[in-house]
């Protein structure tokens, strides 16, 4: 018998729970969902295919599989959660056995009905498995430095495991995301001082090293850093894409070309623009005003997460309440400093609005794992 | 209620015995423990829930303010590096003396491709290839088709060309405005113009370098921004150098010479008026070096500057002036020229026999190579070299454009009293036809040096003495009387008063020894005799023509009459006033009615 459950007065009981959803939430994400559908059909040309319609799909089965989620007691999901991590540890694993090579990276899983991305599964996982690890954890062992240990090898063997891929993007959301619900856990602020202080550390060590006979990258890799820093520097190799969504997002103004407007996108200058680069299309064709609405739509999203976690007295239905809402900022924000030039070109989506279907269909479930805490909250 | 101790045996009889339940009473204590531990957990994780809602909603702001300043800024090409604008495509002209344009830029379109952005790359290439019937349709479809990203088509667009491959209407062929290097008058001075191509080329501009003659000498002045495109002003003039030309190439064509050269130069200023070298060229299309063969068989090989020959009794000149000079001889002094004369096993022959004795004129006007050398013996060949040099005889000539460093003169390798003879009479020695404009320019004008030069001089030149005045003006009244009674007999034009002296010279064989049916013909002539103001040097590379029923090779007959030509129809040209001989009233009849 689990201690949450008699913190439980009443709780809501079959269909009445549906009243007791997180309504706002459910909207904001239908909405952002709705944006999404909207700019496929635009860079398509003005159709739903190949775009707008499977993505549409999958929002109806990703919709439904978060009311499945959201229905069953949230103590039933916190006990499952080492299971559902070391389900996904197996699936990465399979993947760099089985995998199929898709844009040059191993992420998919055939399943027949559709293409699994362990990656993305594993985004969630991590994070249930680290919060019932801070609610399973006595309080005064949390700065403990072999119960420090532990979370963060649990956090590091997937990741080993997706940098092979090798999925860099993946890799830097899973540690950061981790790394929050870590950090609302309570874990001492030391431990991420130190951590930050030595990234900072090995950062400056990589570009002192740099042209002299110990330096620690390749000449390549350096390269890539300088294209980063400094994309005009390369406008038709590797600063492309970034130079490409900057001229978009300049030439989008404040109140942009208008829908279906765009011609940045629809000339085929930009790569990936129904993936990763959607929200130059966006920004083009809805200019600044558009941009900063979306803005606003995930900030309200992050803001409603973090409301429920703040009321949640549950210490697991909290952790992962933060937790869901920052790997959801973690794929905004690095998407976002992405195209505009303000992070290397890592490869995330959009959260909803990039077409894809596992990102979706994961987020969407991870949600329904919020709305079930929210439904099971101590009264 | 009791919280505490937990499970004391006693207290559980002890509640029991009270009626209480002590399992709940363990539940409740165990959600006491609870309660006090989330409650600790809390107020930490609120305090953190703060600080991360703070972080978050910096990020928003960051990423908000970022896509303001984007959206605000105006939207730009990409530019730089691969885009090519800091190329600098400036290059300034080069006009002639009057300012006629001979080198210009015009603006002109470069075509590339971004294959990876290609619709129909297949069709493309298919459709470029009929536009451009010179390129490779198999090596377009494998560039246009392949991995690469970025191709380079054509190098320069006609407006025509440029509009067609617009009309492909492919989004994946891309124009990169450049500016080209334009001859307007074609192969006009092509030799001193050289040719220019793209160095450095980027997207929207490339870098336009002189490869040869005024452009490579000159490139970076040319494309100096200090200079704020000034013009380079040459010292040619277009209008000369295009008559030359036509002069030149119909004389070549007559006496069916398969090379030839002129030079015509200021005596005072060591300006180079017009220098032409036949067979030439097109700089604005520039021809490869030829892969094999001779080098100095291709158009681009420059016989009045990199040519170097014996010139033969052109050199006969500077013997008699420079024993003049040092007072051996004078102009009627009697020379030996009792023929053959014997030096070991070497004879030195005239062309005709001449009888025992001429006056020193006589020996130029006759251009007898045995009166020559006994008077060249008189000074001995340490003065001779020393002569030579002081007119730059010896070292290859200063004229600014880049092929003038091959044109070190051959020398021999001792200079045995053998060589002073046959130097005395242009053989064993070898320079260009500029090394003997500048030569007979220090001869003529007073006796001072001549640096050639391709640039508009403002004022005369003052060289080092070489020779008095009063030898030079003997030497011009020498040259002279050889047109008036001697070899250069066809050279007169009427009114110009031309002086010169004829050079013929067998060619020498690759390996060794003289062909006896290929000379290299040149008249150095000077005018007008009564004050110099020019020197022109004509160069035929083995000429012949049928005179008098034989075939006729010297310069008498070859180059002489195509210098005449030349300088009667550029005489007036310069500006020269014909001296006419009025004659003299002897009567004068009064017609009354």
């Amino acid at each position: 018998m689990s201690y949450l459950e008699y913190q439980i007065k009443h709780t809501p009981t079959g269909l009445r729970k549906v009243l007791y959803l997180n309504w706002p939430l459910i909207v904001l994400l239908s909405t952002i969902c709705g944006v999404g559908f909207m700019m496929l059909y635009s860079v398509a040309g003005g159709s739903f295919s190949p775009w707008a319609e499977p993505q549409m799909k999958r929002f109806a089965m990703g919709m439904v599989a978060m009311f499945i989620v959201a229905m069953v007691p949230i103590w039933f999901w916190r006990n499952m959660a080492a299971v559902a991590y070391l389900v996904s540890l197996l699936l990465l694993v399979a993947v760099e056995l089985f995998g199929e090579v898709g844009m040059g990276a191993q992420r998919w899983i055939n399943l027949g009905f559709m293409r699994l991305q362990p990656s993305e599964l594993m985004k969630i996982t991590v994070i249930l498995l680290i919060a019932a690890y801070y609610d399973w954890l006595d309080v005064r062992k949390v700065s403990h430095p072999f119960w420090v240990l532990v979370p963060v090898l649990l956090i590091l063997l997937p990741v080993g495991l997706v940098l092979r891929q090798p999925d860099l993007g993946t890799a830097i959301l899973l540690i950061t995301g981790g790394g929050i619900v870590m950090f609302a856990a309570g874990v001492s602020l030391w431990y991420f001082a130190g951590v930050i202080g030595s990234v900072i550390g090995i950062v400056v060590a990589v570009f002192k090293s740099r042209g002299t006979d110990w330096q620690l990258l390749k000449n390549y890799q350096y390269g890539r850093i300088d294209t980063f820093l400094d994309p005009s520097r390369d406008p038709l190799g590797g600063g492309y894409h970034i130079t490409q969504s900057k001229i978009a997002l300049g030439s989008g103004g404040w109140t942009g070309r208008g829908y279906m407007q765009g011609t940045q996108s629809r000339l085929n200058f930009l790569p990936e623009k129904h993936t990763d680069f959607i929200f130059t299309t966006l920004a083009e064709e809805f200019g600044f005003i558009g941009g900063i609405s979306l803005l606003g739509l995930y900030l309200l999203v992050l803001l409603f997460c973090l409301a429920a976690a703040f009321q949640n007295k549950d210490r697991f239905a909290s952790l992962m309440t933060i937790g869901v809402a920052a790997t959801f900022f973690l794929f905004f924000a690095v998407n976002m400093s992405m195209v505009m030039g303000l992070a290397p070109v890592v490869g995330v989506p959009l959260p909803l609005v990039s077409y894809g279907g596992s990102a979706m269909l994961v987020i969407l479930v991870a949600f329904g794992f919020v709305q079930s805490a929210y439904i099971h909250r101590p009264r | 209620m009791i919280r505490t101790p937990l499970r004391p045996l006693a207290r559980i009889l002890s509640a029991r015995e009270q009626g209480e339940n002590p399992d709940r009473i363990e539940r409740d204590n165990i959600r006491a423990r609870h309660d006090d531990m989330q409650g600790k957990a809390r107020q930490r994780a609120e305090g953190r829930l703060l600080v991360l809602s703070v972080l978050f909603l910096a990020a928003f702001s960051a990423v908000g303010l970022r896509m303001g300043s984007i959206s605000v800024s105006a939207p730009q090409e990409p530019r730089s590096g691969g885009g090519g604008d800091n190329i600098l495509a400036q290059r300034a002209d080069i006009t002639d003396r009057n300012g006629h344009i001979l080198a210009t830029n015009i603006a002109t379109y470069a075509l590339y491709a971004h294959p990876q952005q290609m619709i129909d790359p297949v069709g493309a290439a298919a459709r470029l290839v009929e536009i451009f019937p010179e390129l490779d349709h198999e090596q377009i479809l494998r560039q246009f088709t392949g991995e690469r990203k970025f191709v380079w088509v054509r190098q320069k667009l006609s407006p025509e060309q440029r509009q067609a491959v617009h009309d492909i209407g492919e989004p994946g062929l891309l124009f990169g405005p450049r500016e080209m290097r334009l001859y307007p008058n074609g192969a006009l001075a092509a030799h001193v113009m050289g040719g220019a191509s793209f160095g450095r080329e980027g997207v929207n501009s490339a870098e336009v370098i002189g490869v040869a003659g005024v452009e490579q000498v000159f490139d970076e002045t040319l494309r100096d921004p200090a200079n704020n495109g000034e013009p380079l002003v040459l010292s040619l003039d277009m209008t000369v150098q295009a008559v030359a030309e036509e002069v030149l190439d119909g004389g070549m064509q007559l006496m069916s010479a398969k090379g030839a050269a002129s030079v015509l130069m200021d005596i005072h200023t060591g300006e180079v008026i017009s220098v032409v070298s036949l067979p030439d060229f097109d700089p604005n299309e520039r021809p490869r070096p030829l892969t094999e063969g001779d080098q100095s068989d291709s158009p681009l090989f420059n016989r009045a500057v990199q040519g170097v020959y014996e010139l033969g009794s052109t050199y006969k000149l500077f013997a008699l002036a420079q024993a003049m000079d040092e007072g051996l001889i004078n102009a009627n002094t009697m020379i030996d020229t009792q023929g053959p004369m014997q030096w070991g096993r070497f004879k030195i022959r005239d062309f005709h026999d001449y009888g025992p004795q001429l006056t020193a004129t006589d020996v130029l006007v006759k251009s007898s190579n045995i009166g020559t050398a006994r008077v060249a013996l008189m000074f001995g060949g340490e003065r001779q070299r020393a002569f030579l040099a002081s007119m730059g005889l010896t070292e290859p000539s200063p004229l600014e454009i880049v092929e003038a460093s091959g044109s070190q003169p051959l020398l021999p390798p001792n200079w045995s009293e053998l060589s002073t003879m046959t130097i005395s009479y242009g053989h064993g020695i070898s320079a260009s036809p500029m090394h003997l404009a500048a030569a007979y320019a220090a001869m003529v004008n007073g006796g001072t040096r001549v640096t050639p030069t391709l640039l508009r001089q403002d004022s005369a030149q003052t060289g080092p003495r070489v020779i008095s005045e009063q030898t030079s003006r003997i030497a011009v009244d020498m040259l002279r009387q050889v047109v008036t009674r001697g070899t250069a007999s066809f050279g007169d034009v009427e009114g110009y008063e031309v002086g010169g002296k004829t050079g013929s010279a067998d060619k020498p064989r690759p390996n060794g020894g003289y062909y006896d049916d290929k000379v290299i013909s040149t008249f150095a002539s000077v005018f007008p005799a009564s004050d110099p103001q020019y020197v022109l040097i004509v160069t035929l590379d083995e000429p012949s023509i049928e005179g008098l029923g034989e075939m006729r090779r010297t310069a008498g007959w070859t180059a002489v009459p195509v210098a005449a030509e030349m300088t009667r129809r550029i005489a007036p040209l310069l500006g020269l006033r014909p001296q006419i001989e009025t004659p003299a009233l002897t009567a004068v009849t009064l017609s009354s009615n």
